[in-house]
């Protein structure tokens, strides 16, 4: 079908006032959504199922689509404001939006991540629209090795997000597997570290290791007892509170890096959001001519991960919309809904269905344009939030983080989790350990034990498999490189010193 | 002295980490049939970190940096992790609104020294925030 | 005094009920995926129907209790014991996760059977572009080359394993089994060419075979689905094998009245034969594969050791 002619006959269907309200609807509550931690788009689009179907299912998906990528706008609120992740893929955005925010550049911050999403999702759109299935007939050829590879490219970039010492950010890291490997064994069925508890049979859920260490360590950290009154500066005016000038420039690379790494890294099932942001920081951070301000409130560290973040929505539709194949939870119950609609997503949906296809994509152009328009304004409303006293602000924490990962899942233990990895994060705070990486080894972990395994066994137990495929042989090289570099700077540093 | 008493103490909870790791690893089976068993990736990370630590402690000893850890306000921080964990206990007695409401006056007073109006204020504003916002609103279920 | 009176009132409503339970506030449908897996997908189709049909006076809701592969859900009934207004989706896994796993400690026999519903079949795919026509062809080339053929799946648990080591015992061949987590990935991994051949639940495959993607070898059924009709069954494609179902069925929790379990005994009943039902089963490839409660419980026995027996010839570890 032709794009333009299709394109057109999307926009047919998407300007109807009524497919409008529903996107509207759509955006704003997944925006709420993604605010809130914890509580993310899959459980939501399958609590609003049976409300689908008063609608006809273009409205629906319209709405439903809305709401997925309204998530990730609204997940870069709390991260940036609260160092609470709203979902995963948020956890980059609160190492640098949190750093701004306590230098009182929130407003800065919340902007470059909410137009650096809006870019990104037009690109995602754009990708999605253009070279849909070519793409997902390629992303078949990625199998075990390359995702193994993948994943230990996303490692290796904890090199880059270690701070000083390289032994503790991967030590961390490790911890970080070694929780992902907590549950029951995929392959074997052998449950592991489970320590005979029933809760620990799927292992722990990454929302609540995130939030405690993140947030409930962060207040913890922040515990004093005399209390000031506002512990985080917002400044006046709202010149002050939106990106500047400058800001746009230092991000214009980080807008692309994060649109294509997001949206390549989406199309693959089974590669998410996580992995997307935290690559494109990895690399953003790479490039950059002052990578020792990441970290400490870069705003291209902001922009990366939220671009990547949102372009990965896209990305993540190509498999579901062209092959029938779900890439992640969301993808999966949009998937879930189409069937229940009485549709079959696979090979042959576009074609038959191109009313569907094309008006969905045209929706999020406009949704993406509905949420830049709602969030900007909302920036400096937003960033008053800060205002609060801390003891306030702190309590408010305390509370989201046990209401978001209680709904979750319904399981007290998992709040009794939480208070764990809440001390841990202090702990590590305290004895100088990196939190990103473990975050990140856990994400990883699992998906990175089952890819090494398929590909051990796919080539009957042969290392070598990693290395003969073109693809995997590339990624495993940069990433050990990525992991030699800072010892090329350690000797190098070495070798001034003996010089002098 | 305390910096480097405090990387060997964490490099030695590391190390003892690694070490259990291993031995519960070595248990599973290692290769199986069809490919690596359960116990293959543990074993491997499991070695590494007893290995990293190892490292981390030597440096810890032998380094002659002085970072110290800040240990300012860790008695705050204990006690208000002590009772954030009073309240998640709670939870099934008391419910979320009590418990948080609780929490915050104990924040507010103790930890803020503030006084007691103000305090009973906040509790009762926030918690009604969460019940409305939450269960009415959202329909979210609190604990 | 006014004890006594409260006294009575109770045993008048409760002799009331006796005679024949309705439910008077919201039903809940416990299932042991998140939103979107299998199990939360007919749940909610259910809701509608009962609807649709009026099947039942009040309101019914889907509460997702994941964990474990059901392990958590069956705890989670099993704790609700006398429960009138709670029933369960379970599947196969219920029956098979005692079996090998320690933690599960609620079996089916434990909660209230109501009624069998489904039957998934399944098939045997491979890619469109393979040298394989029938599944003979396939077991030949694993003969020749023992242990290279690979096979994508879930769990060695799971009923793709089960159908594998069926066929391995009885033509005397071997081929590789890699885990993949989900339907999606396992799908993805045919169609790469990294793996020659999957079993697949028709409606997970089934618009990839319309698409001319995948082709299909045999159905893992004792009689040809409708869809499939001229797909040889393992048996008539002279392979001697008793297909292991995979079910779908309603329990609730133990401890409950009579009335309770014939009640819902009568809605999953009348729901089996209705129209909507009907189409939704054919829609999506089901069998339908009613059984009341007194099969059900008979059924459990000899699926119980059926899979004992089979995972024990596959070497997997069976506690129970």
């Amino acid at each position: 079908m032709d794009v333009l002619a299709g394109l057109m006959q999307g926009f047919g269907v998407a300007l109807q006032p009524l497919n409008l309200l529903w996107c509207f609807v759509g955006v704003v509550l997944g925006t709420v959504i993604g605010v809130m931690p914890g509580l993310g788009p899959p459980a939501t689009i399958a609590m609003l199922l049976p409300l689908t179907f008063l609608m006809n299912p273009a409205s629906a998906i319209i709405m439903l689509a809305g709401i997925y990528y309204g998530a990730k706008y609204g997940g870069s609120t709390t991260s940036i404001l609260l160092n609470v992740p709203g979902e995963s893929a948020s956890v980059a955005t609160c190492i640098d939006g949190y750093e701004m925010a306590k230098k009182g550049r929130a407003g800065a911050a919340l902007g470059i991540a909410a137009i650096a999403s809006f870019i990104a999702g037009t690109v995602g759109v754009l990708g999605l629209m253009l070279i849909a299935p070519p793409l997902a007939r390629v992303s078949l050829a990625f199998s075990s090795p390359e995702y193994f590879a993948l994943m230990a490219l996303g490692l290796a970039m904890v090199v880059l997000l270690g701070g000083e010492s390289m032994v503790k950010a991967l030590l961390a890291t490790l911890v970080g597997l070694w929780l992902a490997g907590i549950g029951t064994d995929l392959f074997s069925q052998t449950s592991r570290f489970t320590f005979g508890r029933m809760e620990l049979l799927s292992g722990i859920d990454f929302v609540v290791v995130a939030i405690g260490i993140f947030a409930i360590g962060e207040v913890l950290a922040n515990m004093h007892e005399r209390g000031g009154a506002q512990a985080i500066p917002v400044p006046r005016g709202v010149r002050n509170l939106l990106p500047t000038m400058q800001d746009m420039k230092d991000s214009r690379f980080a807008f692309v890096n994060g649109s294509v790494i997001g949206f390549f890294i989406g199309v693959l099932p089974g590669a998410g959001s996580t992995i997307a942001s935290f690559i494109s920081y990895g690399v953003e951070k790479a490039v950059s001519k002052h990578p020792e301000k990441f970290g400490h409130g870069a705003v291209e560290g902001v922009a990366a991960p939220e671009g990547a973040n949102n372009s990965e929505t896209g990305g993540a539709l190509v498999p579901m919309l062209t092959l029938g194949i779900p890439g992640s939870g969301t993808t999966a119950v949009l998937l879930a809904a189409l069937v229940l609609w009485g549709f079959k997503p696979g090979p042959l949906f576009i074609s038959e269905n191109p009313a569907m296809f094309w008006g969905l994509v045209a929706s999020m152009y406009i949704g993406n344009v509905m949420l830049l328009i709602l969030n900007l304004p909302l920036v400096p409303l937003f960033a008053q939030v800060l205002r609060a006293p801390v003891y306030v602000l702190y309590p408010v924490i305390l509370g989201i983080s046990v209401v978001g990962v209680y709904s979750t899942s319904g399981s007290l233990f998992d709040v009794w989790l939480l208070a764990g990895f809440g001390l841990l994060g202090y702990l590590m705070r305290k004895l100088d350990f990196p939190s990103a990486p473990l975050v990140l080894g856990l994400v990883l972990g699992g998906a990175m034990e089952r890819a090494l395994r398929q590909s051990l066994m796919m080539s009957d137990g042969h290392l070598s498999i990693l290395v003969s495929r073109p693809v995997s042989a590339v990624m495993l090289s940069l990433a050990v490189l990525i992991l030699l570099i800072p010892l090329f700077g350690k000797f190098n540093a070495w070798r001034l010193k003996a010089l002098k | 002295m305390k910096a480097l008493r405090a990387d060997f103490w964490s490099g030695l909870a590391l190390g003892g980490l690694g070490a259990y790791i291993i031995v519960v690893a070595s248990r599973w089976e290692y290769m199986g049939q069809d490919g690596p068993g359960p116990g293959f990736f543990p074993l491997w990370y499991g070695i590494v970190m007893a290995v990293l630590s190892l490292m981390l402690m030597v440096s810890s000893v032998t380094n002659k940096g002085t970072n110290a850890i800040d240990w300012s306000g860790a008695r705050s921080a204990f006690v208000a992790w002590a009772a954030f964990s009073v309240m998640v206990a709670s939870l099934p007695l008391v419910g979320f609104v009590i418990g948080f409401a609780a929490l915050t006056l104990f924040i507010v007073l103790v930890m803020y020294r503030k006084p007691l109006k103000v305090a009973l204020i906040t509790a009762v504003a926030l918690s009604a925030g969460f019940y409305l916002i939450f269960p009415l609103a959202l329909g979210v279920k609190l604990p | 005094m006014k004890k006594h009176l409260l006294c009575a009132v109770l045993l008048a409503s409760s002799t009331a009920f006796a005679q024949g339970f309705t439910p008077t506030r919201p039903v809940e449908l416990v299932v042991h995926t998140g939103p979107g897996g299998g199990s939360d997908v007919l749940a909610r189709a259910m809701v509608i129907m009962l609807e649709k049909e009026k099947l039942l006076p009040v309101r019914a809701q889907v509460t997702n209790k994941p964990g474990g592969g059901g392990v958590v859900a069956a705890a989670y009934l099993a704790e609700k014991k006398g429960e009138t207004h709670t029933i369960g989706i379970f599947t196969g896994v219920w029956l098979t996760n005692p079996l090998t796993s320690n933690e599960a400690k609620v079996s089916l026999k434990d909660l209230t059977p109501i009624a069998r519903l489904l039957l998934e079949p399944a098939v045997i795919a491979v890619k469109a572009d393979a040298p394989y026509k029938t599944l003979g062809d396939f077991v030949n080339a694993a003969k020749q080359k023992p242990g290279e053929l690979k096979q994508s799946g879930g769990s060695i648990t799971s009923r793709d394993n089960v159908v594998r080591q069926q066929l391995q015992k009885a033509t005397g061949t071997r081929w590789q089994f890699i885990s993949f987590p989900g339907g999606g990935e396992r799908i993805a991994a045919l169609l790469g060419g990294h793996v020659n051949m999957m079993v697949i639940e028709p409606n997970e495959a089934g618009e990839h075979i319309r698409a001319g993607n995948m082709r299909v070898l045999a159905q893992v059924n004792e009689t040809r689905l409708a869809a499939f009709p001229n797909v040889p069954t393992l048996k008539e494609a002279g392979f001697n094998v008793t297909p292991v179902p995979q079910v779908r069925g309603v329990v609730a929790p133990p401890g409950i009245p009579r009335e309770n379990v014939a009640y819902w005994e009568g809605v999953f009943k009348k729901l089996s034969q209705t129209e909507s039902w009907k189409k939704y089963v054919e829609d999506n490839q089901f069998e339908d594969a009613y059984q009341n409660a007194a099969e059900l419980t008979k059924f459990y026995e000899e699926f119980s050791n059926q899979m004992r027996g089979i995972l024990q010839e596959a070497g997997v570890k069976t506690v129970r």
